[in-house]
């Protein structure tokens, strides 16, 4: 009988998660940013950086994207005191790049351009309209992996969380 | 059933896989250290990491399949020159010298950047037998650093870095590979080079004889970000991290001390 009860043990511990009655495990789930939200463009007070993305030093400054949100912009005039200056809120923005004055980057599948010859007043002055539609992300990053299937009437899918998903529908 | 370590695959870093970031780097003198050709004319710098990289009077992009040519001569007024096919799965663009170097999930496509405005695809030089994907590199004249990783997608079996000669552009040579943690992007100040190894932090190695980096020490902080990426600036060493952007003082290159955090 106490080697029923150790092989008992040893199969519960066996059993896949998704043979209780939790159906749910970690899959993908997409990050949409609806149009309303895309058109809210400019710069806004400093604030926590929470999702770190790509980073760019010119001159005096640094930037570094809030991935799929916006851009911290940095003084680093004295490396000692760096700081935040303000947050430049451009939705879905993952990439950058400056020349003379001029900051680059994408707006979901624009390309925007702000004038930042005052860094403390950004302005947006150009806009090249879907000159990256392949940012847009259809898939998770990895094959193989199942996800929650995209609802496009919730938007453009700029990017992917894993974390618990009930029964994830898809999968590439 | 587990489809993925969470632990393993913090949020930051799921974007970014596969990465293939070709980060070519210049010359050999000190003073040109921090700073190229390509960021002459009034652009800044970037990490290993970019999709835009500005050269002279042109803004480059990829995304996926498209290699994209904005004239930047008016900077407001980005035009679109022209778009080339340049591949599949394009994650990386970088220049170095009259060349872009673009990364995809399989293969380093080159171009010739002879007439800026119109580049022409010289190769898929660097194969995957070579330097694999996934596989950031720098270079420095006729060497080229590349850290071979082997979580995610990118396969392998060890983590390396690894050092070729690149003397013929269109046909690296191995020349050595030295064991390392978890790589991702790398940078270079005069004789030392900078591996961000993500959790263990940043490897400073000493590239005083190129085809032979001695490792000097590994430097992080007391809250062990994952360190992502680096930009060698001047006397700063910028990284890119799962907190945010740290600063290291490198007045000494293979001493990076703690200047600031920024979260």
């Amino acid at each position: 009988m106490r080697y029923f009860y150790l092989l008992l043990t040893v199969l519960l511990f066996a059993c896949d998660p998704q043979w209780r009655n939790d159906s749910r495990f970690m899959a993908y789930a997409p990050i949409y940013v609806s149009k309303e939200e895309a058109n809210q463009i400019g710069a806004e007070a400093a604030k926590p950086t929470v999702l770190p993305g790509k980073i760019y030093a010119y001159g005096n400054y640094l930037f570094q994207v809030e991935q799929n949100h916006g851009i911290h912009i940095i003084d680093n005039s004295n490396p000692q005191q760096a700081h935040k200056i303000s947050f430049l809120n451009v939705p879905a923005a993952s990439e950058l790049a400056v020349k003379s004055g001029f900051l680059y980057t994408n707006n979901l599948d624009d390309l925007v351009v702000f004038d930042i010859s005052d860094i403390n007043s950004p302005r947006l002055v150009n806009r090249v309209e879907n000159a990256f539609p392949q940012i847009s992300q259809e898939y998770p990053p990895l094959n193989g992996a199942y996800f929650e299937c995209v609802d496009p009437s919730k938007g453009v899918v700029v990017g992917w969380e894993e974390k618990l998903i009930e029964n994830p529908k898809c999968r590439r | 059933m587990k489809i993925l370590n969470a632990e393993d695959k913090p949020t930051i870093m799921r974007k970014l896989l596969p990465i293939i970031a070709i980060f070519f780097l210049f010359g050999c003198d000190k003073s040109s250290s921090s700073d190229s050709s390509a960021y002459a004319t009034g652009g800044g710098k970037g990490g290993s990491l970019a999709r835009f990289t500005v050269v002279g009077d042109y803004l480059y992009t990829v995304d996926k399949q498209t290699l994209k040519v904005f004239d930047i001569a008016d900077p407001s007024k980005p035009s679109l020159k022209r778009s080339v096919d340049a591949g599949f799965e394009i994650e990386t663009i970088f220049p170095f010298k009259d060349k872009l170097f673009l990364g995809s999930t399989s293969v380093v496509y080159i171009f010739s950047i002879d007439d800026p405005s119109n580049p022409q695809k010289l190769s898929e030089a660097i194969s995957p037998t070579v330097m694999r994907r996934c596989d950031p590199v720098v270079a420095k004249d006729n060497v080229a650093y590349s850290t071979l990783r082997t979580n995610g997608p990118c396969g392998g079996t060890t983590s390396v870095l690894a050092v070729y000669d690149i003397t013929d552009i269109k046909n690296p040579v191995q020349k050595n590979a030295m064991p390392v943690g978890e790589p991702y992007g790398l940078g270079y100040s005069d004789t030392t080079l900078y591996v961000c190894d993500r959790r263990y932090g940043i490897s400073v190695y000493n590239i005083s004889k190129p085809y032979s980096p001695v490792f000097i020490k590994g430097v992080t902080t007391s809250s062990f970000p994952n360190f992502i990426d680096v930009i060698a600036y001047n006397t700063i060493l910028i990284c890119w991290t799962s907190t945010g952007i740290i600063l290291y003082d490198i007045s000494v290159p293979q001493n990076p001390t703690l200047i600031k955090q920024i979260s």
